[in-house]
């Protein structure tokens, strides 16, 4: 459906992607990586905010940007911080965001009471915004990018603000979208996308590393990833030797989590390895960096 | 269309209406007031009327000698009113004709007094009166005339002017007040424009707004729409207060001079040859081109500038210059022969053409531009 | 500390568009100068005759001069070979084509013996002009002209008495029998202290007024405000943009200053003018010679008026500081700046024309600022008063600093979200 062509985007000097080929078709998607990573770039190539510097986007074998509205009007998009109205109500703000998504006012009225409700904001229907919590603005943003009923849904760092409840309301209606559309959530909260994504994306080095279902990207790991516990004042070097991926206090001790490509030591319980592994092994120079 | 209209009613909350009520009180009380307020003034009282009521809207040579034959008359009554007074007979001022022959250069103790009563002392408007027609007269008697420092161009005009028989003899005060009435009108409503309107397309870019809306159907479409907004609000904002500004200048009670050719007026040759009635029409559109064409330049600026104190930094040098270099000559004398023919078809056209490059530019960067933020 | 004010400085000086006007106003500035220079070779003249004749006038100096311009006059005889007594005789009865007779050089001594017999009959008649002064008479006919009654008029006769005392004293010691530019000539007062004064004060009124607003609503305008404000500074972070923004404030006087004046005292030389009295019989230029309340020459007043200029623009910026303090918005701050001084400005045209509340109400800083070029003098209309720019300055200080005060308070307490 969504094919990414040999797609990279340069800023003068910086190169944020490069050489990136993807395929997307109906199902959830999660783009997975650290921040500066690309995903935003990614996104907003996707969304056509932003032009690629090679490469072409397609959708059903058009180039998005030629489709013009046609393409944007199947898009519902949600990025990272959105700008809204101070003065206006949710209503008022859907509203306006509907005409400019092209949908009539009384069909739009309908839509949007419907959709206000679902994200649990029924009852501040006419309120204004500036009132709202920072999770009450984040379901508005959520409700309007479902507005035009979308075929592609992408969401940038949907769950920022949302409590575990709300996020895990979230997680079921995305599931319940991607049965028939196209969704791509960007995100490093493992969780969120680790038990509902049909596929997940990984980006390092500005180019695509993985492109997976989340089983086939843990197996990656199989059988390297091991628990044990140690002394705390061993806990130093052996941080130095190994890729930890956790660490635990318990009964006076450390629970440590980590990676060993090799034969094991005894004492070493080797465990499942989970997306969240993963993402911390193949980052960990990134991370490491950071710290 | 829906979506012109959301724009359009960003653009005017009860904050704008405010600050547009605001501008125009200042401007009003600073500028504009005096023109209302105080007109006829001045030695213009007693001229304004003079002319209009018996000769309509010309004054030929039979009419001038029945001017002149009025005036006669008011001389008479006033060597009657001197004769009258002891005072004027003992300082041998007892005709209005030894009055002006007296040699006021070396004015004696009583005729100096004298002389200040008559003009300053209130007690009666007839040397004032005929003062004012005198200099009618001599306007009329070097009607013909042409000055030397002239280009070619303003000789031919002048010439043309004359041989149609088109003479500046009636008192130019209801010209100047108007012109200066809407010199001040213009200013008003300038500023009143690029205050409301220039921050309407930074605002959306400052709060983020634009991920949200070039991502929708509408697109980086919205951007024309935005600038069709600003367009049809400048266009709603000078209406109105050019209704209010035209009401009140109606309190100047000026409407019967409105079929009298321009050039009709003393010191007002132009190159054309309007009615009032059609020279004020053409004032009003030069209002409106004038706020198009900031407002175009506003908008420019709100689309590319990073926040308000640059916007309005930035637009100081081109509003302000305008004022001082450009508005005269724009507004109130745009066909006074005293500028290039030129320079006002030149100027507006110019500045259109500029705006239409601009507005072109503009919504091409803005259909490729990446958007960032 | 510092660093912190430096950084806030930083806001403002790295606008290009705020480094962009102050160059543009700069070279408006020089434009104006330099476009109404073409007198400035003429005005040299009255160097010379200080040199020669010394700054004060007497009776002795006169007569020196008038020899040595009855000798230029014999000079003048010769080479037209002509009996004239003075070059104004000359000058009238000369044709059209006998003006080529003379040589460049010889009109050059013909146009300088025409300044100084100018200078010279203007330096005769002072005397006489100053008798036909009658202050009293004046004064009542300003009564008359501004339409004063009632305590308005009785308070402004008190004050025209002091006026007189003041007039009679100077006459007196002769302070206006110093030679300067001539007044109706060149208009130099005007041109130095109302045009090219009136061009810094707006411009740089504009440019500390978007400066302060910056820098004062910086962080809410970028959405640092959150992180800002929870800092250990925290909220005490304003104090610090309040001192920078009178920091940039100052700088950008002066800079307009330096660049506009040291541009016009090169252009017109005042080298030796300075300790004129401005209460000169020669600073004559409208219906009424300017004349102060106290003995200032040239240079004292030239830096009194500056410092004036500077305290007042100073002012400005703190009101602006306090306004945006509490409006947070730089567009609404700009615009409620402009307004308050329209206002401000416009305030006595409000006011009843019996009562003394018509001459408090003029006690505003636009009012100062506008009329710079009649500061400290007695000469000027509605706002002579003795005390009218200390009482002003100092009474607006106080309203400023309160003004600041209790914005900052205010912001001390308010949410911020």
């Amino acid at each position: 459906m969504l094919v990414v062509k040999d797609v990279s985007k340069r800023y003068g000097d910086f190169t944020a992607l490069q050489q990136i080929n993807l395929e997307f078709n109906t199902g959830l998607y999660g783009l997975l990586a650290p921040n500066g990573a690309g995903k935003t770039t990614l996104i907003k190539m996707l969304a056509t905010l932003i032009a690629p510097s090679e490469g072409e986007i397609y959708y059903n074998g058009k180039n998005i940007i030629d489709m013009d509205e046609q393409y944007r009007e199947l898009l519902g998009f949600l990025p990272q911080q959105f700008g809204y109205y101070k003065n206006y109500s949710p209503k008022q703000y859907m509203l306006y965001l509907a005409a400019l998504k092209g949908i009539g006012k009384k069909e739009a009225l309908k839509k949007i009471d419907d959709l206000l409700e679902k994200v649990a904001l029924g009852d501040v229907v006419n309120k204004k915004m500036k009132k709202f919590s920072g999770g009450m603005i984040q379901r508005v943003g959520i409700a309007q990018a479902l507005l035009n009923d979308p075929k592609i849904l992408i969401l940038d760092e949907p769950t920022a603000g949302l409590d575990p409840k709300e996020r895990a309301r979230f997680r079921h209606l995305l599931t319940e979208l991607a049965r028939d559309r196209l969704v791509i959530i960007s995100t490093h909260i493992v969780s969120d996308i680790e038990s509902i994504a049909n596929e997940i994306i990984m980006i390092k080095n500005k180019q695509l590393l993985y492109k997976d279902s989340v089983e086939d990207i843990c197996s990656t790991l199989r059988g390297n990833v091991f628990e044990t516990t140690i002394d705390f004042d061993l806990l130093e070097a052996f941080r130095k030797k190994y890729v930890l991926l956790s660490e635990k206090q318990e009964y006076g001790k450390m629970i440590v989590r980590f990676i060993h490509k090799g034969v094991p030591e005894a004492g070493w319980k080797p465990v499942a390895p989970q997306l969240e592994d993963v993402f911390l092994y193949e980052y960990r120079d990134e991370i490491e960096g950071e710290v | 269309m829906r979506i012109l209209l959301n724009e359009v009613k960003k653009i005017f909350t009860w904050k704008t209406m405010l600050l547009l009520l605001f501008i125009n009180s200042l401007v009003y009380f600073l500028l504009i007031e005096f023109y209302i307020e105080y007109f006829p003034n001045g030695s213009g009282i007693y001229s304004y009327n003079i002319g209009l009521e018996k000769y309509g809207v010309t004054m030929d040579d039979d009419e001038f000698i029945d001017f002149k034959k009025v005036y006669d008359e008011i001389v008479d009554e006033a060597t009657r009113y001197m004769q009258s007074r002891e005072e004027f007979v003992a300082a041998g001022l007892d005709t209005y004709e030894l009055f002006q022959a007296y040699d006021w250069g070396n004015p004696s103790q009583e005729a100096s007094a004298l002389r200040d009563d008559v003009f300053f002392g209130k007690k009666t408007e007839l040397f004032w009166d005929l003062q004012e027609r005198e200099r009618l007269i001599e306007f009329y008697n070097f009607r013909k005339s042409i000055p030397e420092v002239l280009t070619d161009n303003q000789r031919d005009r002048l010439n043309e002017l004359i041989a149609e028989e088109k003479f500046g003899v009636y008192t130019e005060i209801v010209i100047r007040n108007f012109k200066s009435y809407i010199t001040n009108v213009g200013i008003a409503i300038l500023f009143s424009v690029v205050l409301v309107i220039s921050p309407t397309i930074l605002r959306d870019r400052s709060r983020g707004l634009l991920q949200l809306q070039y991502t929708s159907k509408k697109g980086r479409n919205l951007f024309k729409t935005k600038l069709l907004a600003g367009y049809t609000a400048t266009f709603i904002i000078i209406t109105g207060l050019l209704t209010v500004y035209l009401g009140l200048y109606s309190l100047n009670n000026t409407s019967m001079f409105f079929k009298v050719r321009i050039n009709t007026f003393i010191a007002n040759e132009s190159w054309y040859d309007p009615t009032f009635f059609q020279f004020i029409m053409l004032c009003v559109a030069a209002i409106y081109l004038i706020g198009f064409i900031f407002v175009t330049l506003s908008m420019s600026f709100s689309n590319v500038v990073p926040n308000m104190v640059s916007l309005i930094g930035i637009q100081i040098p081109f509003v302000v210059g305008f004022l001082i270099f450009g508005l005269n000559r724009l507004l109130p004398n745009m066909i006074l022969i005293w500028i290039p023919k030129w320079l006002t078809p030149f100027s507006y056209g110019g500045m259109v053409i500029v705006c239409i490059i601009f507005i072109y530019y503009l919504i091409k960067r803005e259909k490729k531009i990446d958007i960032l933020t | 500390m510092m660093s912190i004010i430096l950084h806030e400085c930083k806001k403002a000086l790295t606008s290009p568009i705020l480094i962009g006007l102050l160059v543009v106003f700069s070279a408006f500035n020089l434009f104006v100068i330099i476009s109404s220079s073409d007198h400035k070779a003429e005005l040299k003249i009255i160097n010379e005759i200080i040199e020669t004749y010394g700054l004060k006038i007497t009776d002795d100096s006169l007569d020196e001069f008038n020899s040595n311009v009855q000798l230029d006059v014999a000079e003048l005889n010769r080479m037209t070979a002509s009996e004239f007594t003075s070059v104004y005789e000359f000058l009238d009865g000369l044709s059209f084509e006998n003006q080529e007779k003379y040589s460049d050089e010889q009109w050059e001594f013909i146009h300088r013996l025409q300044l100084k017999e100018m200078y010279l009959n203007m330096a005769k008649s002072i005397d006489e002009s100053y008798e036909g002064i009658d202050i009293r008479k004046l004064a009542a006919g300003e009564i008359e002209k501004y339409g004063l009654s009632g305590k308005a008029a009785e308070t402004f006769l008190n004050e025209n008495e002091k006026f007189f005392e003041r007039f009679k004293e100077m006459v007196s010691n002769g302070e206006h029998k110093q030679w300067f530019f001539a007044g109706k000539a060149y208009y130099m007062h005007t041109f130095l202290f109302k045009t090219i004064f009136l061009q810094i004060i707006i411009e740089s009124l504009l440019l500390i007024i978007l400066t302060t607003a910056l820098i004062t609503t910086y962080e809410f305008e970028n959405k640092t405000h959150l992180v800002a404000y929870s800092t250990k500074r925290g909220r005490k972070l304003m104090k610090n943009k309040l001192l920078s923004a009178l920091a940039i404030a100052a700088v950008i006087v002066v800079f307009l200053f330096a660049i506009t004046l040291g541009t016009f005292f090169t252009v017109f030389d005042y080298s030796h003018v300075w300790q004129t009295s401005i209460s000169s019989a020669f600073n004559w230029e409208y219906n009424f010679p300017y004349i102060a309340w106290w003995d200032l020459s040239v240079g004292t007043f030239l830096i009194g008026v500056i410092a004036l200029v500077f305290v007042v623009l100073l002012l400005f910026s703190g009101l602006t500081f306090a306004l945006s303090v509490t409006v947070k918005n730089s567009y609404i701050t700009f615009f409620l700046v402009a307004a308050l001084f329209v206002l401000l400005w416009l305030l006595p045209s409000f006011m009843p024309k019996s009562a003394n509340l018509l001459f408090v109400s003029a006690y505003t800083l636009p009012t100062l600022l506008l009329a710079v070029s009649s500061s400290f003098m007695g000469s000027s209309g509605l706002i002579l008063f003795e005390n009218f720019e200390w009482m002003t300055v100092s009474c607006w200080t106080v309203i400023t600093i309160v003004v600041c005060y209790m914005s900052y308070k205010r912001f001390i307490k308010i949410d911020i979200s």
